[in-house]
């Protein structure tokens, strides 16, 4: 802490005017910086649904000093980005809905789903997103079926990367950080002929901060099945390798995108919340989306559409240990460890189509459709097991290909059509009412239909009012329904899928120049949640089911605030309460409670200091979960960047949990990680810029 | 040191191609180094002028604590004809430069600078005639339009505006103010008297046009008495004004370029002093327009680059 202190006060002798005389002339001409982002093409707003929740930019995203995105999603209202066990994956729990694997969460990349079909959430090798070359992130925190389909069901996640109109030449980039953190990167902008580029190529690695985890699952079958094979107290394996890599091309209305995803990743605290010192994740995601648009197709008529393809493979190089050697079960005991790889690849096609009518007076009008394959076209299993008929593995000598015999998982299929209708009809000169209807046709779930209803009254120049009604559906992702016999997550055919309706309404306003607030209060009912539910016999994994509903409720308190000097301040409270309708009791898990702070100040020309406090409380028990609650937490980071005058480079020094707290996310009920998942100590990362 | 230092700071990034001249002829920019996000506006003005010159013109970037008689000194000696001086810290180098030299400045608003400075100035203030012709496209039954102004900051753009308004056949009430107490009672008086053929010009004038004081009173009572505001500063019509003109730095660097080259080539026709802006892009805020009741055709929407609020 005495460093940042120091060069804090070094800073504060070294104060000057925060905003040149240059800028001042430019501000008058554009007003803020925001707005000079717009003007000078590098942050072109989209006509918002009024349902977003948070727009980010690539602004925002610096004066956060962030280097992934979960650490940027921290700050919506209403959302906390929680863990899961195995490889850490990021749980976006939006409004107190939690589940293993938080499919129900829709994250889009320039609008395609990054869903895997597997699991119907990112993917459990996920392993984060780089930011540098994010332009804006969008989120929306309520159903979004009516807009982006049946899965968009807690919220949506937009993500838009940068294109050659964000890029001003050339930008290198380097960060080397605590716990082995090394990350280069290098992003280009320009002209090939008459067409746009924009290209961005990242490599990252790190060994992972390796906290010690207490007791596992395996102390649990130790204490139960008097084996001493548990390798807790013991250390994370959450080290990472990751390539990353976006090709943009741009030709008047037509835009193709190409996106490669590579991911190594340890494998956190244990695939069955058994610690695994040797399983290693590769995910590989290719997505190619090509578009087309057409604001006047004629006088009245717009039109567009959108192909995209996306290859995704999971696989292990080194099989994942899901119990540890010496592991024992009333049918056999693991010598050497229990061990399985169970490896999919999957083919998504997406196609869309869009025509927009403003010809009526008052509406507007857009009417879509669509058809998407959805093909996890091979599965493989290498493993050492087989399961008796209680469902208790039972050893086998050696790891074989069960690819053709007893695999987790067979081939699936899936296709969807839709249709949509949106109007944005304008009642009065202040009221408009949105009304949209989509229609879903599902080869494996039959029909579903959702509305969507938003009113807007522009009370006054600086304040708005909307009301807000949705409903979502999401159907259960390939492993949800027909994992068969997997150890960790069994699937269920008899699954119904879970729906979501939410009402909400918001006030916007804007008392001054440099304060914004915004309010919004909500309430959901979930119905038929599918959730993971421990087996009878212990040591046999989950198995999905419906569990029942959730009810909800909560407010969320946004604002913004400039008080002059170059500071910027952002606030977000959010306080939700949700009940298990079985229990009549909280659902835990997701805080109750979430505030988040940052203050960006730009103390002259050429440095800028920031801090982020995160405070996260109020996260209570599932039923069925004895342990005491888990503990509060508050967060802080700090960041220092230089930008000298004049200079292609700038600078960023990076402090995160700059007190060193611990801080825990809940693990799975019962509780077999007992302590819960520890979250990174204090760690510091030094960042060096280029721009050429 | 101090030279030493601002050498360092400022012309650094001086590129090799310098010396590589238009046909012989001698044409250079400067421009000032200042951050993201306003570093943009000046890389798509540079972009222009490379474009419209067809080849890499030599930059020179001045950061705002430079030496500028340093770099003046330094620049007599590359035997310049015409430099396109950018923003404040540009003119402020073209400033000391050996008046032989001809200067074509732009990216600053008031052309206080460049007085001192024989030169000619593409100011960021949106051209009157543009801002109006504008308003009666989307409000035609507006005839006039009041301003309140400062002399010191906008006399020289109502020279231009006074001709505009009566071009358009419209009638132009530009009230002269010196203090920021008097503006505010000339906006009360306009309120007190303001029929629905009103309209509001708000200029980039900061003494008039104070953020805190003036704007949340103009932009309520315009919202309340359904009164047609517009500004000159993009940022309004976020805040609510009905429409702004801001630059098109792309275009603005092009003809920035074309009036060097004109320059360079001796041509006459390069007007000395400050003209308004005419290289601009439109930006609307529907929210506002759809409160005024306009019917905003597809058409119409086409016709801003920018619309406001994001929503």
């Amino acid at each position: 802490m005495s460093k940042p202190l120091l060069a804090l006060g070094l800073l504060l002798c070294g104060l000057a005017q925060a905003q040149s005389s240059e800028e001042q002339d430019l501000a008058l001409a554009f007003g803020d910086s925001a707005l000079v982002s717009i003007a000078t093409g590098s942050a072109q707003p989209l006509r918002r649904a009024p349902a977003v929740a948070a727009v980010i930019t690539a602004a925002d995203i610096e004066a956060m000093g962030a280097s992934d995105l979960d650490q940027v999603l921290e700050r919506v209202p209403g959302l906390h980005v929680g863990r899961g066990s195995g490889t850490y994956t990021p749980l976006y729990v939006a409004r107190g809905i939690y589940s293993q694997f938080n499919p129900q969460i829709l994250m889009l990349q320039n609008g395609v789903p990054m869903t895997t079909l597997l699991v119907g959430n990112r993917g459990n090798g996920w392993g984060g997103l780089p930011v540098q070359h994010i332009a804006r992130i969008e989120v929306m925190l309520s159903p979004g079926s009516a807009l982006y389909g049946s899965d968009a069901y807690a919220g949506v996640i937009n993500i838009v990367t940068k294109g050659p109109r964000d890029l001003h030449g050339g930008e290198a980039g380097l960060r080397l950080g605590s716990f082995g953190a090394r990350d280069a990167w290098l992003q280009q902008g320009g002209k090939l002929g008459p067409a746009e580029y924009a290209a961005f190529v990242q490599r990252g690695r790190g060994k992972g901060a390796r906290n010690l985890v207490e007791a596992d699952a395996q102390s649990f079958n130790d204490a139960t099945f008097g084996s001493h094979a548990s390798l807790a107290p013991g250390a994370l394996n959450n080290g990472h390798d990751s390539w990353d890599a976006n090709l943009d091309l741009a030709l008047e209305g037509w835009r193709w995108r190409i996106n490669y995803k590579l991911r190594e990743l340890g494998t956190g605290a244990g695939i069955s919340q058994a610690l695994d010192p040797q399983g290693l994740y590769r995910t590989e995601r290719l997505v190619s989306d090509l578009s087309w648009q057409q604001a006047a197709l004629l006088p009245d008529l717009s039109a567009g559409f959108g192909l995209s393809a996306l290859h995704y493979s999971q696989q292990f190089p080194r099989p994942l240990q899901i119990y540890p050697a010496g592991v024992r079960f009333p049918t056999g005991v693991f010598a050497d460890g229990m061990f399985g790889a169970p490896e999919t690849w999957e083919r998504q096609w997406r196609l869309h189509a869009y025509l927009g009518y403003e010809g009526l007076a008052h509406h507007k009008l857009r009417a879509g459709l669509g058809y998407e394959d959805l093909d996890l076209y091979r599965t493989r299993e290498l493993k050492n097991f087989a399961f008796a008929a209680n469902g208790l593995p039972i050893p086998l000598p050696t790891i074989t290909d069960h690819s053709d015999i007893d695999p987790f998982m067979r081939p699936q299929r899936r296709s969807v059509a839709y249709a949509y209708l949106q109007d944005d009809w304008q009642l009065a000169p202040d009221w408009t009412l949105t009304l949209g209807l989509r229609h879903d046709r599902y080869s494996d779930f039959g029909n579903t239909t959702n509305p969507r209803l938003a009113l807007v009254w522009e009370a006054a120049y600086n304040l708005s009012a909307k009301l807000l009604y949705g409903q979502a559906f999401r159907a259960p992702a390939f492993n949800e329904q027909y994992s068969i016999s997997n150890p960790v997550a069994r699937g269920n055919p008899a699954i119904r899928p879970e729906t979501l309706a939410t009402r909400e309404a918001q006030l916007i306003w804007q008392p001054g120049r440099h304060l914004q607030l915004s309010l919004a209060a909500f309430e959901h009912r979930l119905r038929d949640l599918i959730r993971t539910t421990p087996n009878a016999q212990p040591g046999t994994g989950t198995t999905f089911n419906n569990t029942g509903d959730q009810s909800g409720r909560g407010l969320e308190l946004s604002g913004s605030w400039d008080p002059g000097a170059g500071l910027h301040l952002q606030l977000s409270l959010s306080q939700q309460r949700s009940r298990d309708e079985s229990s009549g009791r909280s659902p835990g898990y997701a805080p109750r409670r979430h505030a988040y702070l940052l203050a960006d100040w730009r103390v002259s020309e050429a440095w800028q200091l920031g801090a982020q406090l995160n405070r996260v409380a109020g996260r209570e028990r599932p039923p069925g979960d004895v342990r005491p609650p888990v503990a509060d937490y508050t967060n802080v980071d700090l960041s220092l960047r230089h930008a000298p005058q004049g200079a292609r480079w700038s600078v960023a020094a990076l402090l995160r949990n700059a007190t060193d707290s611990d801080q825990r996310e809940p693990s799975l009920a019962p509780g077999r990680l007992v302590n819960d998942l520890p979250l990174a100590p204090r760690s510091l990362s030094v960042e060096l810029d280029f721009r050429y | 040191m101090r030279q030493w230092a601002a050498w360092g700071c400022g012309v650094l990034p001086w590129w090799p191609a310098f010396g590589q001249g238009l046909a012989g002829d001698r044409l250079a920019v400067i421009y000032p180094e200042i951050g993201e996000p306003f570093r943009a506006v000046f890389a798509k003005i540079l972009e222009g002028i490379d474009e419209r010159a067809q080849q890499r013109v030599p930059r020179i970037a001045v950061a705002a604590d430079a030496d500028a008689l340093a770099l003046a000194s330094e620049l007599r000696r590359r035997e310049l004809k015409v430099v396109i001086a950018l923003g404040r810290a540009g003119l402020r180098v073209a400033t000391a430069l050996d008046p032989a030299i001809e200067v074509v400045a732009g990216g600053v608003i008031s052309p206080n600078e460049a007085d001192a400075r024989a030169a000619t100035l593409l100011s960021l203030a949106p051209d009157p005639l543009l801002l109006m012709q504008r308003l009666k496209s989307l409000q035609p039954g507006v005839k006039r339009v009041t301003v309140v102004y400062s002399p010191r900051h906008s006399a020289w753009l109502m020279r231009h505006a006074q001709p505009a308004a009566r071009q358009l056949g419209l009638e132009l009430r530009a009230l002269e103010v010196d203090e920021l107490k008097s503006a505010l009672r000339q906006y009360q008086d306009f309120f007190a008297q303001a029929a629905p053929q009103d309209a509001l010009w708000l200029p980039q004038d900061p003494l008039t046009v104070d953020e805190s004081a003036v704007l949340p009173l103009v932009l309520q009572e315009c919202w309340n008495r359904n009164l047609a505001l517009f500004s000159s500063n993009l940022g309004h019509v976020r805040r609510g004004a009905l429409f702004s003109l801001y630059p098109n730095n792309l275009e603005l660097g092009r003809s920035l370029a074309s009036s060097a080259l004109a320059q360079l080539a001796r041509q006459a026709g390069a007007p000395r002093g400050a003209q308004p802006l005419r290289d601009v892009h439109a930006a609307l805020n529907t929210r506002t327009a759809s409160h005024l009741g306009l019917d905003l055709s597809p058409q119409v929407q086409r016709s801003f680059e920018l619309l406001l609020p994001e929503r």
